[in-house]
């Protein structure tokens, strides 16, 4: 590594603008893994599920859980976008 | 009276010691330093705590051997029984770990003070311990005036670390000359007199400086030094291990009756354990002789001979008690008793032991703003006229609701006098007092939780608004308008079953976000309502009046829905401050949730 990549990671990292976003995204990411997961898992449940009513409530679960990670995701791209300018 | 004389006394032996003394000057200078870099130990581990704490309490405090573990770990990293018992007594207070649990750590704390000894005999009288702390005091200051909380952090153990180190050497070095001018192996007793004598001189002199590990390295530095006999030391740690109780007793004046418990249980541990080592002091005596033989420590190196009987008398202290743990935690809970029926505006958490860290004190704030929770859910059940167990069931909501068809008495003004309104002013006041020592992070945290007890208020005032219509309409003649408030009961109901759903599994970040589905159904069926109210009115089948009720009732029913489920989102999650924050950043608003029902609509049309 060159003296001036050593340097600028030196800044980035005194940096405490960059420091809190990473953190951000850090715990950005490990919210969206859940949601993806809970996600999966309801739509398993769907698959096995015999009451209309219930797939109806799941349908509903799992765009919620959709929505809430696409905001996500979304956030995560914005503070991506930042991080590199 | 006699209080006012004792600090001028102490300062007044002191002062004359300094006069007839210099090397007594620095021995008692040495044993100052060492007592401010503990301070500063302390300082620093307390800023290292924030967010992980609850979680590696949850982890590492489940089962006994593993509180055993934490205590004996965090001991011989923080270096003093006496914090990790005080925080200890702050967990317990902020309803964080069970007694069991904290009684486990206290037990384990008391073996893993035992390094320090080792530390001290081992290390620190053997290389010159004054050329680390130079250096180690450099840095540490440097890092204390960064902007950083976690450099600060190491900062202040570095320094903290240097100044015991220091404290150490000039303990050390004025034992080493006070032997040239007197021999206070003159005063040793022997016999059962010097082990009683020896034993209370020990514990006197922990109860003055609190803490029992300041004691020892005196005694061991002193011992190194031939300036008191090696049977005496004995006694002496044994009265320093019963001394260092009074920290946790002073610690625990301020907290709950469960922290007071566990201050007792320290007690009784340390007491129990000095009593059988007094007892059995010369049997102790060999077989710390045979132990050392088996270590290969010499048999003049009494200082280690020392470090070897403190591990020995604590393991066998913890392999006397540990049989007894769960009989001593019933015996502590019928001595010290709660209040039998705790009157539920009373607070149960709120107490000054749980503002040792900022942790312990979010975690009462917390714990306190549930339990008005749950006080606030029977008056909103009650404003329905329902019950909060039979919401909670598993019985379906049209069970529930034809169950109860007739309307409870329920006064909603008198009740959040007696059990919401003082409540939740403790909870204000305790946060006002709180903010002192926290982060940007946890006073924003403070705050959100306030915005939480806030939000259960206004739920409980909109359920008194619903309530007058609603009283009269669920067993009106007209099975209409009836139809429409059952509506509004059932999901109103169904927030509270689902909150308490989402509570009783937590701590899932997708769980938490789960909540958001009860603004969705709220908003569908406020759209529902406008479509079904046009049609009620067109064709006359509820009148004008009613409809203006129902219209209102279902305002004051979306908004309950809205406090509680901010309040869910805020109180139920039980994550870190950095995951909380991002999972309320997922958190659907009012505009996300419209877009979401079209989506649902869409869909629903393509699949048509």
């Amino acid at each position: 590594m060159n003296i001036k990549k050593v340097i600028r990671r030196t800044e980035a990292y005194l940096n405490s603008d960059e420091r809190k976003r990473k953190e951000k995204k850090k715990y950005l990411k490990q919210v969206i893994r859940k949601l993806r997961q809970h996600e999966k898992a309801l739509k398993m449940e769907l698959e096995n599920s015999q009451s209309p009513e219930q797939s109806k409530q799941l349908k509903k679960d799992i765009l919620l859980a959709y929505s809430q990670r696409k905001k996500g995701i979304n956030l995560l791209k914005g503070l991506k976008k930042k991080s590199k300018k | 009276m006699i209080r006012k004389l004792v600090l001028p006394s102490i300062f007044a032996v002191l002062a004359y010691g300094f006069w007839l003394s210099s090397d007594f000057k620095e021995i008692a200078a040495g044993v100052a330093i060492f007592l401010f870099g503990m301070l500063a130990l302390e300082e620093g581990f307390k800023a290292f705590t924030g967010g992980l704490l609850e979680k590696l309490l949850k982890t590492t405090t489940n089962k006994l051997w593993k509180s055993l573990s934490f205590g004996v770990v965090s001991t011989t990293i923080m270096q003093s029984s006496s914090l990790v018992s005080v925080i200890t007594i702050s967990f317990l207070s902020a309803g964080l770990i069970s007694l069991t649990a904290g009684v486990g750590i206290i037990f384990g704390a008391n073996l893993g003070t035992t390094t320090g000894a080792w530390l001290v005999a081992g290390l620190g009288l053997k290389v010159k311990i004054s050329t680390y702390a130079m250096p180690m005091l450099v840095f540490g200051v440097i890092l204390i005036f960064q902007k950083s909380k976690e450099l600060k952090g190491i900062g202040y153990v570095l320094a903290g670390l240097g100044f015991l180190f220091l404290g150490i050497h000039h303990m050390k070095e004025g034992f080493e000359a006070f032997k040239d001018t007197i021999d206070l192996t003159a005063y040793a007793v022997s016999g059962y007199g010097g082990v009683f004598l020896f034993t209370l001189i020990g514990l006197f002199a922990t109860v003055v400086m609190q803490s029992s590990h300041a004691t020892l390295v005196l005694i061991i530095t002193a011992l190194s030094a031939q300036q008191i006999t090696y049977e005496n030391a004995l006694a002496l740690a044994i009265g320093a291990n019963i001394g260092t109780t009074i920290t946790a007793i002073l610690g625990s004046l301020s907290a709950n009756v469960e922290g007071r418990r566990l201050a007792g249980a320290h007690l009784i541990f340390n007491a129990a354990t000095g009593l059988v080592a007094i007892a059995f002091i010369y049997q102790l005596t060999s077989l710390v002789d045979f132990a050392s033989s088996l270590l290969g420590i010499a048999e003049d190196n009494y200082t280690l001979k020392l470090a070897v009987f403190h591990t020995i008398f604590n393991t066998i202290g913890v392999l006397l008690m540990l049989p007894f743990i769960s009989r001593m935690v019933v015996f502590l809970e019928t001595t010290l008793k709660s209040e039998l029926t705790p009157h539920a505006s009373k607070p149960r958490y709120l107490n000054k032991a749980a503002f040792e860290l900022p942790d312990t004190a979010l975690a009462a704030v917390r714990q306190e703003t549930l339990h008005l929770y749950d006080n606030a859910a029977k008056i909103i059940a009650g404003g329905l006229s329902l019950e909060l167990k039979d919401i909670h069931s598993d019985c379906t909501m049209d069970e529930i609701i034809l169950k109860s068809r007739k309307a409870l008495a329920v006064d909603i003004d008198q009740q959040y006098q007696d059990t919401v309104k003082n409540l939740y002013g403790a909870i204000v006041d305790y946060i006002s007092l709180a903010q002192g020592e926290l982060s940007s992070e946890q006073t924003e945290e403070l705050f959100r939780l306030r915005a939480a007890g806030r939000d259960i208020v206004e739920a409980i005032k909109d359920t008194k608004h619903l309530q007058k219509n609603l009283s009269s309409y669920i067993s009106a003649d007209n099975p209409y308008i009836q139809h429409e408030y059952d509506t509004i009961r059932i999901r109103l109901a169904s927030v509270l079953r689902e909150l308490h759903r989402v509570r009783s599994r937590g701590d899932d970040s997708a769980i938490i976000l789960s909540l958001d589905r009860l603004k969705l159904d709220m908003e569908e069926y406020d759209q529902n309502l406008n479509n079904s109210l046009s049609s009620l009115i067109r064709k006359k089948l509820i009148s004008a009046p009613m409809s203006v009720s129902l219209m209102n009732d279902s305002g004051y029913a979306y908004d309950v829905t809205r406090n509680l489920v901010q309040m869910g989102e805020v109180l139920f999650s039980n994550s870190e401050l950095k995951l909380k924050e991002a999972e309320r950043s997922l958190s659907l608003d009012e505009d996300e949730v419209s877009d979401v029902i079209e989506q649902q609509k869409t869909l629903k049309e393509e699949r048509l």
